[in-house]
């Protein structure tokens, strides 16, 4: 069962249109899994655009640019109601095609958010592949991680934020298990060794390369930015 | 629009929805969009959130230009979108507000990184289930009983059907437009006329 959910705020933040593609997409993948926060996100949308048209209607009482905003605009949006209706096309809306991705041999669906975004080549370091979804977001990586059973990443923190969202499998690290769309989102102040015993699928977003805090392992710190 | 002043500058977070926005009037105009291409209905809809996206966008552009662009792209995705809106599954409000936050984040990507990668609709679908069709055609339709009928059907058959019948496509583009061997369109569409006659049957006797 689903135990890690976004917290409310980047729930907003997404709802809002705040969040970069990387995490927006982090979050509609875990609410295709996840009834609760599916609602949640349908209820706060609801709300949000209650809000948003209504609005002006108070605002009118209260403030009064908004004659001037309309008078402004009224011969701009006369010609742009007419150029709009000018067009007879509709937009169909196409069936969402299914794509998978192999690792291991084995065969994933793919969320179909991704459908759209560009996956670089595979990559390997031991019992991990990763391949980079580009997205562009700078600093931001974003990737899907599989982990070969019996596999982990060593003890590491983050500079920054990690967001690992389970899209296949399961992994447990000093806090627990994770179970198959499980959002699990840490910050600097985390410091874990996570290792699937039975291997996963995991959608990673990380905004710095992790940080490996034990003996040998932090030989590895210059790959750190590899893994996420 | 039933409001009164007082309450409104007094107590505007505690009233309800429906006496701050007339929702089954813009359901009304969307749907008449949806049907009948109805440009008078759609110069309803644009006086109305028009000016609000306006004031919205200029809050996250602060080129005017692009401000008017999301005007202009919203209510243009509107006209032409109008028929994936679903009264049963939302608000007109909610499905307005999402083609506007759409085009505002993929405009948002563009300038910030040059990427016209237009990912905003597979992360909030503005149609639900893909399925395009919903209640669009339905005053080719005798009655709401047809259409609650073929809404019951398994929704490969629903597709089907629907696009046979209310898109007009010939079994052929469908074949194309679902993907589907051709064969395969046939017969759902063979199924469920054979569940469809049946069920009319009982209902209309």
């Amino acid at each position: 069962m689903i135990n890690h959910h976004p917290k409310f705020e980047l729930i907003q933040a997404f709802v809002n249109g705040d969040l970069p593609a990387s995490l927006s997409a982090g979050i509609a993948i875990h609410a295709d899994m996840c009834a609760v926060c599916q609602q949640k996100i349908a209820q706060f949308t609801e709300q949000v655009a209650e809000n948003s048209f209504e609005e002006e209607f108070l605002d009118r009482f209260i403030v009064d640019d908004n004659d001037a905003l309309e008078s402004i605009a009224a011969i701009n949006f006369d010609h742009m109601i007419d150029d709009i209706v000018q067009s007879s096309d509709i937009d169909i809306a196409i069936p969402k095609t299914e794509k998978s991705i192999e690792f291991n041999g084995v065969k994933y669906m793919l969320p179909s958010v991704l459908n759209n975004m560009v996956l670089s080549k595979k990559a390997n370091i031991g019992k991990l592949t990763r391949t980079r979804i580009q997205l562009n977001e700078d600093e931001i990586h974003t990737s899907l991680l599989h982990i070969k059973p019996g596999g982990g990443v060593p003890e590491h923190t983050h500079k920054g934020f990690e967001l690992t969202v389970l899209l296949a499998g399961s992994f447990h690290d000093e806090s627990g298990e994770y179970v198959k769309g499980d959002f699990i989102m840490l910050d600097g102040s985390d410091q874990h060794h996570p290792v699937s015993t039975n291997g996963c699928l995991c959608y990673t977003v990380a905004n710095d390369a992790l940080h490996f805090t034990q003996g040998i392992n932090k030989l590895l710190n210059p790959i750190g930015s590899f893994i996420y | 629009m039933q409001t009164n002043l007082l309450s409104i500058a007094t107590n505007a977070k505690s009233i309800s929805m429906t006496d701050k926005i007339n929702h089954p009037q813009l359901c009304q105009w969307l749907n008449s969009v949806a049907h009948t291409r109805d440009k008078q209905a759609f110069t309803h809809l644009f006086q109305f959130f028009a000016p609000k996206i306006l004031r919205i966008a200029r809050a996250k552009f602060p080129n005017e230009a692009q401000a008017n662009e999301v005007v202009q792209d919203t209510m243009s995705n509107v006209w032409r979108k109008a028929h994936l809106f679903n009264q049963d599954k939302g608000a007109a409000t909610t499905w307005v507000y999402t083609v506007m936050r759409n085009v505002t984040f993929d405009m948002l990507r563009k300038i910030q990184g040059n990427k016209e990668d237009n990912l905003s609709d597979d992360i909030w679908p503005v149609a639900e289930n893909m399925s395009s069709e919903g209640e669009t055609f339905d005053d080719h339709l005798e009655n709401e009983n047809l259409l609650s009928v073929i809404e019951a059907l398994p929704q490969a058959q629903q597709d089907v059907v629907k696009g046979f019948y209310f898109r007009e496509m010939s079994q052929e583009q469908l074949a194309t437009h679902l993907r589907l061997p051709l064969g395969t369109v046939k017969s759902r569409l063979r199924l469920a006329l054979g569940k469809l006659k049946v069920q009319l049957g009982e209902k209309h006797d």
